[in-house]
């Protein structure tokens, strides 16, 4: 290996900044693909962000990024500097989405150890053209007034200083003779354009509004000017002639030009006996007094006639991109290990707080008690912590499917529009990274087969936009997230007809006889579509399968409901794992179970004539007037040991959406808080079992699943 | 269980000069069940442990035992013998389980009775019998015999032993699950 020096901790900075700009670029992105074009603080933040990668990139020497990023940079600042008209908006949108993809694909390689071998050429070649296009363009629809001189190129550089930047306030005093001094004044701020990072004249509109002229004369000319170049130079440009009386030209801090004009109260008094530092030291205490009021012209300001799409105009610095909390990023493993501590730590105090040692009689407790408590409300507040720390809102996820529906809406070109609800939800990290596939296919089939054409909705009378729909809400410990959308709903009877050609439909059963419900499964059946065709995204009958698929690995459901010609929601119900629950804890034979408290309606000890019992050998039992059916876990389970009969044990019954059960257990152990871990994926999933635990003495049990178990 | 610890001790110990990997290259953990004897890279063993209470998951497959609880993470556990389809035997004091982290996977075996850690070059492996006796279910899971003085070792190979049979098992038991629903 070569002396390559170590680019190592760079390298993770470089993704991380560089992976958190692009997803704001996409999503301002996406924000403005309804408007006519973008507005200005758009395009320069989009500059922006495309110099400072551009920048990154070339330092860690990758030349694509940094080619691809010039590039769509140049457009930028083409669309910054001359304000084409005719934007093909759409399609600049999606120039610059290529250019992300582009982008965090070549970042997704380097983070693999692969090389950014991608090849930007084309999309390259693209950009040229476009720039093309627009440039013409604008040749054809000039609507800026004739001037003497061409179309005035209005700088707008954003107040960037390098180093080698110097700021100027240059004060240019007419004799008072001159005719359209206006248009003097025009000659010298062109003059000044070769030189001048940052430009800044007032008054401004000195080509149309011929009172300016007046101004000029009155107040003088004033310029603000942020270059590389010395005073000299400037006074050179700026040139000597009969109409030019007197040229004041002094360096200020870049403060005080991105103040902009405070000249506002104070007369253009020119001090030039005192020491520049003098003026600066007056000038600076101008600029405090002047730094509240944020509706003072700036750099950044000033300038073009933009189409407005309708937005206030905010000045650029002012731009709060949400709350920008400050963030550490964090070794997961190191979150992991707090995880299992914490968990440790509620099973260690359980054993403290149960301890036998303590069961003396006759002791007096209540100091202990009282500390015991206080501890565990300590205790409880870590927990909630601690979970708090691996959650993640779901805004991310929900911004990449606004992502997707932009992508095919517009290759399908259907219109559609986007909405999220609740993507402030937080849910667990790992949740988020198995959901994201699931999610993705369950969209694209939304946009694919559940949106109808343009064309089809207004055939069929539908008035609304078509609409995606994604929400998130957690409720019963689950998060349940749906994807619903208006378009044409699931046809059950070629769901039925597909099933039965495929053989799927039991014989004898008459189609009327199936619940929309058991019909819906079928399209999550491998292999099953009603599609004639199959196209780009979807249509072969796998996506389904594999949100089914995915879905269950975490422990969770997807429900499907859809109305004919009114549209389908989608509705994944995930368990929040990793959750400390309140929990009943049974036993069965030598097993131990556990089952959430929120489930347990009501826990009985029953006789055996309340029991009834069908020929097939289920059973019921009947409990104040109600039938339950009733699953003897023991039984059920083919655990040892256990009890018999029904007077002996204990009846719980469960209640969960709607359904209800009772099961019969031995006996009670009490109500715990346990941590609920996952079943080692070693082992395959067991019906009615959705996690185990460590009970207080350290023995683990097991956590019933009641949906499992009521179906 | 001293035979065990200097065993762990031994492979902590091993050669101070060159890569970690390479002192534990050669050596395999030998254990013995049934009428033969067995060996496994001692890679992918973490620790081994005393016998203690396993806590029985219902609907699994006899070999999978349960799970139980190491220093608060819960691993499941596996009886080697009825995983090889042999008569199984009486849990004792002699009986510990082996811990194996296969790819991240976390195992326990229970294993009937630890013999020691030898050292068994490349040059003494032979390759399995391909033939005859394929009704003997090891056959799929050994990939080397090893040859130590005069014994022989079945030399395992835990991928197989954690993934192999219980893929098709897999298959089937998702294939019922989706019918059901």
């Amino acid at each position: 290996m070569a002396e390559e020096f170590n680019t190592e901790g760079m390298l993770d900075i470089y993704l991380f900044e560089n992976e958190q700009l692009l997803e704001q670029l996409q999503e301002m992105v996406l924000e403005q693909k309804d408007a006519e074009c973008f507005d200005q603080d758009s395009i320069n933040e989009i500059f922006r962000t495309m110099h400072t990668i551009k920048g990154s990139s070339g330092i860690m020497m990758f030349d694509n990024i940094t080619a691809i990023s010039h590039k769509l940079e140049d457009v930028f600042f083409y669309l910054r500097e001359s304000h084409p008209e005719h934007v093909p908006h759409l399609k600049l949108v999606e120039h610059v989405l290529e250019v992300a993809d582009f982008i965090t694909e070549e970042m997704d390689k380097i983070r693999n150890g692969n090389t950014a071998d991608g090849n930007p050429e084309s999309i390259i070649k693209e950009l040229d053209a476009f720039l093309e296009a627009i440039k013409k363009g604008v040749g054809e629809d000039a609507l800026m007034p004739e001037n003497v001189h061409e179309e005035p190129k209005q700088f707008y550089i954003a107040p960037v200083a390098t180093d080698a930047s110097r700021f100027y306030k240059v004060y240019i005093t007419f004799s008072p003779e001159t005719v359209m001094a206006n248009v003097h004044a025009y000659k010298v701020v062109y003059a000044m354009k070769e030189i001048a990072e940052d430009l800044l004249y007032s008054p401004e509109d000195i080509i149309s509004d011929e009172s300016s002229g007046e101004t000029i004369l009155k107040e003088g000319f004033k310029i603000l000017l942020q270059a590389q170049c010395t005073e000299t130079e400037i006074r050179d440009l700026i040139g000597v002639g009969y109409d030019i009386e007197k040229v004041d030209v002094y360096e200020c801090k870049a403060e005080e030009f991105l103040l902009g004009f405070d000249f506002g109260n104070q007369p253009p008094h020119i001090d030039l006996e005192s020491s520049v530092e003098a003026i600066e030291a007056k000038a600076e205490k101008n600029s405090e007094k002047k730094a509240a009021d944020k509706t003072q012209m700036a750099p950044g300001d000033f300038v073009i006639q933009t189409k407005e799409p309708g937005r206030p105009k905010k000045l650029a610095k002012d731009k709060q991109k949400g709350a920008k909390d400050a963030f550490i990023s964090v070794n997961v493993s190191k979150m992991d290990q707090l995880m299992d501590l914490i968990g440790e730590l509620v099973i260690a105090e359980s054993v403290v707080l149960q301890n036998p040692d303590l069961k003396v009689p006759g002791l007096n407790l209540s100091n202990f008690n009282k500390a015991a408590g206080q501890m565990s409300k300590i205790s409880t507040d870590l927990q909630n912590v601690i979970m708090s720390m691996r959650m993640m809102p779901l805004t991310n996820l929900f911004q990449k499917m606004n992502r997707i529906v932009f992508d095919v809406s517009r290759k399908l070109g259907k219109d559609i529009d986007f909405e999220m609800i609740g993507e402030h939800t937080e849910v667990d990290k790992n949740i988020i990274e198995n959901i994201s596939d699931p999610l993705m296919h369950l969209v694209r089939n939304a946009v694919d087969h559940g949106i109808e054409t343009n064309q089809e909705r207004k055939e069929s009378g539908k008035t609304d936009r078509a609409k995606v729909t994604l929400s998130a809400k957690t409720e019963a410990g689950k998060v349940w997230i749906s994807v619903v959308d208006n378009g044409k709903g699931l046809d059950r009877a070629k769901i039925l007809a597909k099933a039965r050609k495929q053989g799927l439909l039991e014989d004898g059963r008459l189609d009327s006889e199936y619940t929309d419900k058991e019909v819906f499964k079928f399209i999550t059946l491998p292999g099953f579509s009603t599609n004639e065709q199959v196209t780009e995204y979807s249509g072969r009958g796998v996506g389904m399968d594999v949100v089914v698929q995915n879905i269950q690995t975490i422990g969770g459901a997807l429900e499907i409901e859809s109305e004919a010609g009114l549209g389908t929601t989608m509705t994944l119900k995930i368990p929040l794992t990793l959750a400390i629950i309140d929990g009943i804890v049974m036993e069965a034979g030598t097993s131990s179970f556990v089952v959430e408290t929120g489930v347990v309606k009501q826990f009985v000890s029953v006789r055996e004539n309340m029991m009834i019992h069908e020929p097939n050998g289920d059973e019921y039992i009947m409990i104040r007037g109600e039938c339950y059916p009733v699953l003897r876990l023991g039984e059920w389970y083919g655990l040892k040991d256990y009890r018999k009969s029904v007077e002996d044990g204990m009846m719980l019954i469960f209640e969960v959406e709607g359904k209800a059960i009772c099961l019969f257990v031995d006996k009670l152990i009490g109500e715990q808080e346990i941590v609920v871990k996952p079943i080692p994926s070693y082992i395959k999933k067991v019906k009615g079992l959705s996690g185990c635990t460590q009970l207080g003495d350290g023995s683990i049990a097991l956590i019933l699943d009641p949906v499992g178990l009521i179906e | 269980m001293e035979v065990n610890s200097e065993a762990i001790r031994q492979t902590d110990n091993g050669q101070s000069v060159g890569n970690e990997r390479d002192a534990q290259k050669d050596k395999y953990m030998t254990f013995r069940s049934g009428n033969e004897y067995f060996g496994l890279k001692i890679q992918y063993v973490s620790e081994i442990i005393p016998f203690q209470a396993i806590t029985a998951i219902p609907e699994t497959e006899d070999y999978i035992k349960g799970l139980i609880n190491l220093r608060g993470k819960i691993i499941p556990v596996i009886d080697i013998c009825l995983r090889f389809k042999q008569e199984p035997f009486e849990y004792n004091d002699r009986t510990c389980i082996v811990v194996i982290n296969v790819q991240s996977t976390v195992v326990g075996l229970i294993i009937e009775n630890i013999a020691e850690v030898v050292e068994i070059q490349e040059e003494n492996i032979l390759p399995p019998p391909s033939i005859g006796r394929s009704d003997r279910v090891q056959n799929k899971y050994v990939y080397g015999i090893g040859k130590v003085g005069d014994s022989v070792k079945l030399l395992l190979d835990p991928d197989k032993l954690l993934n192999d049979e219980d893929l098709s098992l897999a298959d089937q038991a998702n294939e019922m699950n989706i019918d059901e629903e």
